[in-house]
């Protein structure tokens, strides 16, 4: 089946007991796009983001991924067929050194297993080097040569972010979803992210969703924005048709009370 | 002569090296020929000490593989021993099978009770699992005992000393090279794993579950991979250990023992090769260690046969001090020193202690 998008998501609905986390939710997204999800805390946006990378198993509706279905998919599954993601929090191994976590990323990508890698002997021995390799372009495209050989349990908070945005970017993804990349960065900071976002869009191509509450960062990068609140669709389109839409000025800055 | 001013690496190959530097290379060479020419020097009681120290070695290589790098607390240790070493008892004796056919049945025992005893890991952690590994203990436990009373070897199950290439293993000399050669292989396995991707994907396990699934980690298959490797490595140690001491019996696979196995990996570092044969050597020594002091404290004749009492009281203070103080262990002390010294004359600062 020919699609033009890469992703679709069909009147995808989540419950949690009682509680409706997304209700009837359609999105696509398509090849090269940078599509913004925003909306205010607790609207859902990291749960859309669960539900597409397998760790939500959603309660009704069809993911679509390169024309096929994957709801439901495992996790593991999911970051094998090129869904990559990052963390609100990072998410990173603290033990590990910059370097040893993207390796973690790489994982799918290394064709070994643990007797080979036991005796460290043909194929283990030259994929250990020859990812090195890899991921070492990786951490020159985020500027991260100096922390290389740190662990992660030493980096400052912000460094941590940018790491976990060049682990999902070392999985070598179809797909990047980003959860809040920009949420705890000071302002130079999330200009180094703004350009790096940017520069994968242009050099790679590489569509991506992108929950961020940075509304000048989404009204600056972001291809088409999504509004989602309380679970519910609001509205999508360009940036600055978004951003103007009363209904989304009411969301974020409430109602103009009556007494005026 | 050029001299370098510091050690850089050019190349990703020199990254993954597991000996970097010249002076490691003459220390470890060094340390080599003494482990050779020990055995030719030493005493009975301490070439005996020896062997000790080097089964565990390759159990507490296990341990560590499981609760220190892939973060799986088991309490089966013992009773994987026990099912190594009754493996091995019970197949000399009915069928009289030789050293060759008895520890690859060993270690197809250890991966059968990895892959069952892992599966709870799947759903269970921390203090749960534990429990569910002590059931493990406890069946392997029972099925040596009714072994031994329905056999009507209540004192034990004898094994002869196997040969290897018509060789008998009979003088502790003899097993010293042999258990040597053990430790080495299975140390330099276990370092191999650490190094490459299912080491990391162990430690990621450990670290963050949910995350390493999203990077395409299968969690649930790297468990159980852990737990078999682990229990694999275990009853292979068992069955050596039962050769060794030419006996089996049940009495000596404690709950004590598994609570040795683990002070090993707490003690020795948890999360290091290193830590793993550090607290091996610890572990295995201590009490002759504290025999010894008991010896030296003047009228202590009245002491000694409270000598157990005293063991277990200081062994019991031991960890809990190594909990407090020192939660990286062994090798906590010995990266300190180490740095104390290469950094010497300049002091080092509480800054960048995590490392």
């Amino acid at each position: 089946m020919a699609s033009p998008e890469i992703l679709a998501i069909e009147q995808l609905s989540l419950h949690f007991g009682g509680l409706t986390v997304l209700d009837q939710i359609s999105l696509s997204v398509r090849p090269g796009e940078l599509l913004a999800l925003i909306g205010p805390n607790g609207a859902g946006k990291t749960s859309v983001l669960n539900c597409i990378s397998g760790l939500y198993r959603p309660s009704q509706g069809r993911i679509l991924y390169e024309g096929a279905e994957i709801t439901g998919l495992a996790p593991h599954r999911a970051a094998e067929i090129g869904i990559a993601r990052t963390f609100q929090h990072g998410g990173l191994f603290p033990q590990l050194t910059v370097r040893e976590n993207l390796l973690v990323g790489r994982h799918c990508h290394i064709r070994s297993n643990a007797f080979l890698d036991g005796l460290f002997l043909g194929p283990a021995k030259r994929m250990e080097i020859a990812e090195r390799a890899l991921v070492e372009e990786v951490i020159e495209f985020v500027e991260l040569e100096r922390y290389r050989n740190q662990r992660i349990a030493g980096l400052p908070f912000g460094l941590q972010k940018v790491v976990g945005f060049a682990r999902a970017l070392a999985m070598a993804p179809k797909l990047m979803l980003l959860d809040e990349p920009s949420a705890g960065l000071n302002r130079e900071e999330k200009e180094n992210l703004a350009r790096f976002i940017l520069r994968i869009k242009h050099e790679k191509n590489l569509p991506m969703i992108w929950v961020e509450h940075d509304m000048q960062m989404v009204a600056d990068l972001a291809d088409r924005i999504y509004v989602l609140d309380y679970g519910g669709y609001i509205t999508d389109g360009a940036p600055e048709d978004v951003l103007s839409d009363p209904k989304v000025i009411e969301i974020y800055l409430g109602r103009q009370g009556k007494a005026n | 002569m050029a001299q370098a001013s510091g050690y850089f690496k050019t190349s990703y190959g020199q990254e993954l090296r597991l000996i970097e530097t010249t002076t490691q290379k003459v220390a470890l060479a060094a340390f080599v020929v003494v482990l050779l020419v020990y055995p030719f020097f030493a005493k009975p009681f301490f070439l005996d000490l020896a062997n000790q120290v080097f089964l565990a070695v390759i159990a507490a290589s296990a341990l560590m593989l499981l609760t220190g790098f892939a973060g799986q607390i088991s309490l089966g240790h013992a009773g994987l021993l026990a099912a190594g070493a009754f493996t091995t008892g019970i197949l000399y004796k009915e069928v009289g099978a030789p050293f060759w056919v008895t520890l690859p049945a060993s270690a197809v025992v250890g991966a059968l009770l990895g892959l069952v005893f892992g599966l709870p890991s799947l759903r269970l952690k921390g203090l749960y699992l534990a429990v569910t590994t002590l059931a493990l203990h406890f069946i392997v436990a029972y099925a040596g005992g009714e072994y031994e009373t329905k056999r009507g070897y209540s004192t034990g199950v004898s094994v002869s000393p196997p040969s290897l290439f018509g060789f008998e293993l009979t003088q502790g000399r003899h097993w010293y090279f042999v258990l040597l050669a053990f430790d080495v292989l299975v140390v330099l396995f276990c370092l191999n794993l650490v190094r490459s991707r299912t080491g990391r994907s162990f430690i990621a396990i450990r670290d963050h579950d949910t995350v390493a699934e999203a990077l395409g980690i299968p969690v649930k298959r790297t468990k159980l991979l852990a737990f078999v490797i682990s229990s694999v490595l275990t009853t292979l140690t068992g069955s050596l250990l039962a050769y060794y001491q030419g006996f089996v019996t049940i009495q000596a696979f404690t709950i004590y023992l598994t609570i040795e196995y683990v002070a090993m990996v707490i003690i020795g570092g948890s999360g290091s090769m290193l830590g793993a044969i550090l607290g091996a050597v610890f572990v295995v020594l201590f009490p002759h260690v504290i025999e010894a002091a008991i010896r030296l404290v003047p009228a202590s004749r009245h002491l000694v046969n409270d000598a157990f009492a005293i063991n277990f009281a200081a062994f019991g203070l031991i960890m809990v001090l190594f909990l407090i103080f020192e939660p990286l262990g062994l090798v906590g002390i010995w990266r300190r020193l180490r740095d104390y010294f290469l950094l010497w004359p300049f002091r080092q600062t509480a800054v960048g202690k995590g490392g």
